[in-house]
């Protein structure tokens, strides 16, 4: 079925780019409904349980076939979903649908390249999350640099050439390091009886019945000491993607170059992969790591939230804004995950799919008053919402959504991180660290109702020349969607959460922890 | 028979010559030749230790180097006429249109 | 659920199912949409008051309704608490939107304003929201539904959203109290964590868990009671901000925006009960703590002295009500810090009746005045509009606390709690002294305002010919200022104590004796926690003569300087005689110069420097490390010039350094 699911994006991506501009659009919102359609199914016929990395996992849709081998090390085409999975999954092909849709009207020249462009994103997004081998996972995980780096340099705007690169090496570099890391434990593992191919639940039990062996050398360093080295060189590796302070610095510039769309997924699933795979990886791998480093990451989480929050209020670009709190938002997530408790972990995934639809929505909103305004200064407009009553409505519901409103989707993650993180046993002075942390959703409030009051509120005025119309439909119905989903969530979270949370229970029972 | 030394040292100077010639000629056929002569003296080298083995591996390999110079020489002049040709010179510090 | 609370969920659903109804099809419908609102109110009024027969019955509910998640250590969910306080709540509430729904058809339909259907979305989202919040029966959902009431709030004070101010202050409303929210939110969060739980009844509540493990518990290395003193007083973040009370209290006379109808349901009858009403729903929480509830009740002493200071200098009538709002929350907040649950619930209760009356009134008058709030441009409006101007006496005679109207009888109670309990805690006699002499000002600005509004000549073109108002605007005011006279009936408290009749209703409501109750949520239960001595001065009923000649003396001492004062047709302005000490109550004794400083002039630049070091300092680490690769790359490829023999060099040069390295490892030079 997953096969089916990446085909379909695949082929989609090629007959995309050799389709006439003229219907690419259409085209190619027609086939990302097909993995869309797929990923609900999916959701409907969902039959896995437990962690998939973890003994007792029970995979849904798996599939394993040999690949290669290297050396003593097979790799194989393993995929499969669980719980953490796959609401990423259908996050990204909703999220893929919309950012197409709500990019009809601002792209308007080489629609057939973009459209493949974005398809061949979303394939290889889906490829990261199902991928259960190292290498694989890899591929993909490299291959969505690819598209992204063209989206941003062709379509951007004036300094696209500049944030294109800067995505392109950070975020790469990055990937050096936790490929090393990776290559590295796995070697580390393997030997007699030990590890032997590069498939991630192999390697994730063989590091909780025991993890290196003792006696291990490799460049010197003993068990403990190279487990502490990968463990730190692999949250370096994902701490770029997500991104965490004070590795953020290419988001922004990213983000406001980058067109409309290629901001909904980079901000909506792009950031998801390095806090998917900070848990899958050391989360998930690494407990006892988590636990000797707790208070570092605990205090990075604290201080991305602080700083991320305390640069947005500093901006006056609305997608620097947008881009800023998507730091200080991420930050919650590292916050629930090294808490390491039940809803530490549960909100910190949730928070990510809240987060991708949020951010999204935020983006697409943006986008809409940048088509019809060609600003995005905060300073260069007031009361727009006069003349595009809709779509300033809906970006005030989703700033509120931002903010972490209850009854939708952000409350409930962030409440539930909050939670976790308070009562959390590994983390010394949890409750500080969380109480300083929630300090965030004050100053959050504070720049987007600023920002809101400049730019939405008081009397009519802009400094560009244009005429403002109602946005078209295909531009608000995305948005809509996304609004729909968030309150969906936020007043019923079980439609994810349990599943969520069926499959990070295991990560924290596996480690003593207190089990639901 | 002679030393071993004795061999060693003609196939030192020899190659020390060509270098000679390939760190300051300038004319691409002096080049040539400078390359032919450090060849030349890889070759006596091979030929030398085989004698003093006692082996016969180093005599043939000494056989396939002459033929593979031969090639080496009809290549190189090839190369230098395309270099006359496109640059009306043969000296090599003209062209250097190759880097980066 | 058994019987009529089968129903109950209605109450709250009815004002929202007006809101989804108002905002997608609201531009359809007649009247700006506003029939759903007042349909949904008035069925939401009717059924309240079915369920407040049902209590009255002897029966209570406290069930869940809906599951958010649960797991077998907590359970989040939404749950429906009806007992006698939040029946007497539902409908207070429903009551004023009710009228206020009317009302609006007068303030807003009849004055052409546009954009109606989003005015009466908003009331009925918020309608809704506040049935929740008195229904709630966990913190969380408390919580859940304090904010959507601050979101209402913020929508509605920025209803004309094409000025400048109201944008500005409804972002100043929200913010404000979502700083008092941040503390709520860590309280509820910290409770959850320790306790387990977040209801309110029942033996599942965290008020038993915390009881239960005082002396024998401790929560991240405090002792238990220590522990409830913290998360009580985090939690009481919350209600300061949302309750208006020092020194959160700024948004609220800001809040002022809005349309005046609002004011009477939000920002003064409803949404500002939120605060004090959940100190109520919590309170055996605050009564196992003496430290929080002597910070309650000082907090709420000194707001009642600090708002009515200022309220006596402004000229704004609305502004005038504004400050009476905060200081009146601050005699509940003080009832409650005294450990006088019912007198804090009595005064809650008719304050929300006559301050709705009042805003009414004043949205009547500014009706009248096309828009005009400056009372020096009023003046004689008595003959002219005369049920305005009953009801609003009706309503200042309450706020004042004259005997009989129903605000002497609470305030004089309040009073009455704090004094016995302060004669042995100074610290409340403190808060006690002050809240009374609160009284006086609030007599003086109160009758300043009706002076200067209805008596007197007409001091401008508008005064002279007031614009009529309609129905809607006169059925509301004439209801609630019969409710204002007669209101203090609830709870004759002072008879009961000095003839010995039965006639302290209220009390016995609260504390369930003949209708439904919940254990542990009773007045008596409540009593026997609080750890409070009383002590009187000549006896039981010599205090309460005392105290209510006190309180009734000092107002009326005000309400008679001010009716002195303000007398004649052209009064004068006798607060600029204070000089300096005027000037610092109009500037609101800077109290909103230094939180906006605290925004802009500490948070702003902190941003900006903070942003300047992102760009230079982390970037530029980013940047550097760019320009250094580019830069050496530059150099370094000048080492290829194309010159064959510099190549040949360079081999010969490798060659000879591999030798000196190999030959050094060798040993071969030694």
């Amino acid at each position: 079925m997953i096969e089916l699911l990446l085909a379909v994006v695949f082929v989609g991506a090629a007959v995309t780019f050799l389709a006439p501009n003229r219907i690419a659009g259409k085209l190619a919102f027609a086939i990302s409904l097909l993995p869309a359609g797929i990923s609900l199914w999916m959701l409907t016929a969902f039959d896995g349980s437990g962690n998939a990395l973890l003994s007792g996992g029970q995979l849904a849709f798996e599939s394993q076939a040999e690949w290669f081998q290297v050396g003593e090390y097979a790799v194989s085409w393993f995929v499969g979903l669980d719980g953490i999975s796959l609401p990423l999954v259908v996050l990204t092909t909703i999220l893929t649908s919309l950012a197409i849709l709500s990019s009809w009207t601002p792209i308007d020249e080489r629609q057939s390249q973009f459209y493949g462009l974005v398809l061949f994103i979303e394939a290889n997004l889906l490829g990261v999350f199902v991928a259960l081998d190292f290498l694989l996972w890899f591929v993909f995980w490299e291959a969505v640099l690819i598209p992204m780096y063209f989206l941003i340099g062709v379509w951007g705007g004036p300094r696209r050439k500049y944030a294109a690169i800067k995505f392109f090496v950070y975020t790469n570099v990055a990937s050096l390091v936790l490929f090393g890391a990776f290559v590295t434990l796995v070697f580390a593992l393997g030997g007699d009886g030990g590890v032997s191919s590069f498939a991630l639940p192999e390697i994730t039990q063989a590091m909780h019945a025991g993890g290196i062996p003792d006696g291990t050398s490799l460049f010197g360093l003993g068990a403990t000491e190279l487990s502490a080295a990968i463990f730190v060189a692999l949250f370096l590796g994902f701490a770029v993607k997500v991104p965490i302070v004070p590795f953020h610095t290419w988001l922004p510039d990213a983000h406001v170059e980058a067109p409309t769309p290629a901001s909904v997924l980079l901000a909506g699933v792009l950031l998801k992969m390095g806090t998917y795979a900070l848990l899958r990886f050391n989360f998930t791998m690494f407990p006892e790591q988590v636990e000797t480093f707790a208070i570092p990451i605990a205090a990075i989480a604290v201080i991305s939230v602080i700083y991320g929050a305390m640069l947005a209020l500093a901006q006056t670009d609305l997608k620097r804004i947008v881009a800023y709190s998507s730091v200080s938002s991420m930050g919650y997530v590292i916050l629930g995950l090294v808490a390491f408790t039940q809803f530490g972990i549960g909100g910190a995934t949730f928070q990510m799919v809240s987060h991708g639809l949020i951010s999204g929505l935020m983006f697409m909103a943006v986008g809409v008053v940048y088509n019809a305004t060609h600003t995005r200064m905060v300073t260069d407009m007031s009361g727009i919402t006069a003349k595009m009553p809709v779509a300033s409505w809906i970006f005030v519901a989703g700033a509120f959504g931002y903010m972490g409103l209850p009854l939708m989707s952000g409350f409930y993650a962030e409440f539930s991180i909050f939670y976790g993180a308070f009562g959390s046993e590994l983390l010394s002075y949890a409750p500080l660290f969380t109480g300083v942390a929630m300090f965030g959703i004050v100053i959050v409030a504070g720049y987007l109702l600023f920002a809101m009051q400049r730019t939405f509120f008081g009397p009519f005025a802009l400094e560009t020349d244009y005429e403002l119309d109602r946005a078209p439909l295909h531009d608000v119905a995305p948005m809509l969607v996304l609004l729909a989903l968030i309150v969906v969530l936020g007043v019923a979270p079980d439609t994810i959460f349990g599943m969520i949370t069926d499959a990070t229970d295991p990560i924290v029972a596996a480690y003593g922890g207190e089990a639901a | 028979m002679m030393a071993i030394e004795g061999y060693v040292l003609l196939s030192a100077g020899l190659f020390c010559i060509g270098l000679f010639g390939i760190l300051t000629r300038r004319n691409a056929l002096m080049f040539l030749m400078a390359v032919e002569l450090m060849v030349n003296a890889a070759v006596i080298n091979l030929v030398a230790f085989a004698l003093y083995h006692g082996t016969l591996t180093g005599q043939v390999f000494g056989l396939f180097v002459l033929g593979l110079a031969a090639a080496e020489v009809a290549i190189g002049l090839g190369i230098i006429l395309v270099l006359y040709r496109n640059f009306g010179t043969i000296d090599v510090s003209v062209p250097t249109t190759m880097r980066w | 659920m058994e019987g009529l609370f089968t129903f109950a969920p209605a109450i709250v659903l009815f004002p929202l199912v007006a809101f989804a109804i108002t905002l997608l099809v609201g531009r359809y419908l007649p009247l700006g949409g506003a029939i759903p609102g007042i349909v949904a109110t008035g069925g939401s009024l009717a059924l309240s008051l079915v369920m407040a027969a049902a209590v009255a019955g002897g029966e209570t509910t406290n069930e869940l309704v809906y599951t958010w998640f649960e797991t077998p250590e907590i359970t989040f969910h939404f749950g429906l608490l009806i007992d006698p306080l939040s029946a007497a709540m539902l409908v207070v509430v429903s009551l004023i939107a009710f009228l206020v729904h009317v009302f609006s058809l007068s303030y807003m339909n009849a004055e052409g304003e546009t954009g109606l259907p989003r005015y009466y979305a908003g009331l009925g989202l918020f309608t809704f929201s506040m049935l929740a919040f008195v229904v709630a029966d966990n913190l969380l959902m408390s919580f859940v539904f304090f904010e959507l009431v601050g979101l209402c709030s913020f929508l509605l004070i920025g209803f004309w959203y094409r000025t400048k101010s109201a944008p500005s202050a409804a972002k100043k409303a929200f913010l404000v109290t979502r700083f008092g929210d941040f503390f709520f939110l860590i309280g509820v969060v910290a409770i959850a964590a320790s306790y387990g739980t977040l209801s309110f009844a029942g033996d599942a509540s965290f008020v038993t868990a915390a009881e239960s493990a005082i002396d024998s518990e401790t929560f991240f290395g405090f002792d238990a009671d220590t522990w409830v003193t913290i998360t009580g007083l985090l939690v009481l973040g919350g209600v300061i901000g949302k309750s208006a009370q020092f020194p959160l209290h700024t948004w609220l006379p800001d809040a002022m925006e809005g349309p005046t109808p609002v004011s009477a349901l939000i920002h003064a009858a409803t949404m500002v009960a939120a605060g004090v009403y959940l100190v109520a729903r919590m309170f055996g929480y605050y009564a196992l703590s003496p430290t929080a509830l002597a910070v309650i009740a000082f907090v709420g002493g000194f707001t009642a002295l600090f708002a009515a200071t200022m309220g006596c200098v402004k000229d704004d009538v609305k502004q005038v009500l504004a400050y009476s709002t905060i200081s009146q929350y601050g005699y509940m907040m003080l009832a409650m810090g005294v450990g006088g649950y019912v007198a804090g619930v009595f005064h809650l209760l008719n304050h929300a009746v006559f301050k709705a009356l009042l805003f009414l009134g004043a949205g009547a008058v500014i009706i009248a005045m096309h828009h005009e709030q400056d009372m020096w441009k009023m003046g004689g409006l008595k003959e002219q509009m005369p049920v305005t101007y009953y009801s609003f006496l009706a309503g200042s005679l309450a706020l004042a606390g004259i005997i009989p109207f129903s605000g002497f009888w609470s305030k004089d109670e309040v009073l009455y709690d704090a004094l016995i309990v302060g004669l042995s805690e100074p610290l409340i006699l403190a808060a006690y002294a002050m809240a009374l002499l609160a009284v006086f000002f609030t007599g003086f600005y109160t009758i300043r305002m009706v002076r200067l509004t209805f008596h007197g000549e007409p001091r401008s073109e508008a005064a002279e010919s007031p614009h009529a108002i309609g129905l809607p605007a006169k059925i509301p005011l004439a209801v609630l200022g019969v409710l204002a006279l007669v209101g203090g009936a609830m709870n004759l408290k002072p008879l009961e104590e000095l003839a010995g009749l039965e006639v302290a209703f209220l009390e016995r409501w609260l504390d369930g004796q003949g209708v439904g109750s919940v254990d542990g949520l009773t007045y008596h239960a409540y009593s026997e926690t609080v750890h409070y001595g009383h002590e009187y001065i000549g006896g039981p009923e010599g205090t309460v003569i005392l105290s209510a000649a006190l309180s009734l003396g000092l107002a009326l001492a005000g309400a008679g300087l001010a009716w002195t004062l303000y007398s004649g047709p052209e009064p004068t302005r006798h607060t600029e005689r204070l000089g300096s000490l005027r000037d610092l109550a109009v500037a609101n004794y800077y109290q909103d110069e230094y939180q906006v400083w605290l925004a802009r002039g500490l948070t702003l630049p902190l941003a900006r420097a903070s942003d300047r070091f992102d760009q230079t300092a982390i970037d530029g680490v980013v940047d550097g490390v760019g320009s250094v690769s580019r830069f050496g790359g530059e150099r370094l490829r000048r080492l290829q010039t194309g010159q064959v023999t510099d190549y040949a060099a360079l081999v010969i040069l490798g060659v000879l350094a591999l030798l000196v390295v190999l030959g050094i490892n060798g040993g071969w030079f030694l």
